[in-house]
């Protein structure tokens, strides 16, 4: 049986990006989960994570060949389970990302944001 | 119980369906109405690990989550296609939840509800041929060849 979590809010930042495959299913995952059990989420990307939402980037990343699902699948089942996208302002500029070189979905948000939300969200989970 | 076959999905035609949501309900003569994930669901969730239903006593609003699914490719809700109470969950999801996929419409139930507004709703949900049309389309829409089943699956002749 689920313990109700309804009106719970959770932050996970994912900090790695496509040089690591493997380490880029799992958050997403997470918040998909997360939503599931009605709990509010937030994917945040910042460093190396910024350069998955490079709009090509993500359809590249495929850890099980047999399968259709790659991580542009996970970030789109995530976002139609309204789990809320943003990306580090500053990140981008770390990868030379412009605004419109981001997938659809995406919102920025700069570094005061981050410390807001942490300090507001019941729990943070770092990747 | 008459059913349609579309490339390997079973529709059973009295039960009544949300075809957006992968659910279906079926209507029980003590006023009842069980709930469960539809064939088509089970096939695009894959092998499913784990189900946490909610439990009994909690009141859901159509549209929100009765239950929470999980396989290797994909985790979710089920999502209440009618209002009312939980009052019974199948406690066999607990030690093995591919009942869902070997069995949507029979042993992989999900829950029991006591329905507020059960004839309103209904309407809303789609039976029959009308159900089995939507999903032909659905199908259509979506690129899906077609259903697959794990060993020891329900058949229907």
């Amino acid at each position: 049986m689920a313990d109700d979590h309804e009106g719970k809010r959770i932050l996970v930042i994912q900090t790695h990006g496509i040089e690591t495959p493997t380490r880029t299913y799992s958050p997403v995952f997470y918040a998909m989960a997360a939503a599931a059990m009605e709990i509010e989420v937030m994917l945040w990307f910042t460093m190396n994570g910024t350069n998955q939402l490079r709009k090509g980037e993500a359809e590249k990343i495929q850890l099980d060949p047999t399968s259709n699902v790659n991580l542009k699948t996970m970030l789109n089942m995530a976002m139609d389970s309204d789990v809320q996208l943003r990306v580090c302002q500053q990140s981008l500029e770390l990868w030379d990302m412009k605004p419109e070189d981001l997938i659809d979905g995406v919102e920025i948000l700069g570094a005061t944001s981050i410390i807001d939300l942490a300090l507001n969200y019941d729990h943070v989970m770092y990747f | 119980m008459s059913h349609e076959n579309l490339n390997g999905c079973i529709i059973l035609k009295d039960l009544h369906y949300s075809v957006a949501d992968n659910t279906w309900v079926k209507v029980n003569d003590d006023g009842t109405v069980t709930v469960g994930m539809t064939d088509v669901a089970q096939n695009l969730a894959g092998p499913i690990l784990h189900a946490r239903t909610k439990g009994v006593g909690t009141g859901r609003r159509k549209g929100k989550p009765i239950a929470t699914v999980e396989s290797g490719k994909w985790v979710g809700p089920v999502k209440s296609p009618i209002s009312g109470e939980i009052v019974g969950v199948n406690e066999g999801l607990e030690a093995d939840a591919q009942l869902i996929n070997r069995s949507p419409y029979r042993n992989g139930w999900v829950v029991k509800m006591k329905p507020e507004n059960l004839d309103a709703e209904l309407a809303d949900l789609e039976t029959g041929d009308a159900a089995v049309a939507s999903y032909k389309a659905k199908m259509e829409n979506d690129n899906m060849a077609g259903c697959t089943h794990i060993e020891g699956s329900d058949t229907y002749e």
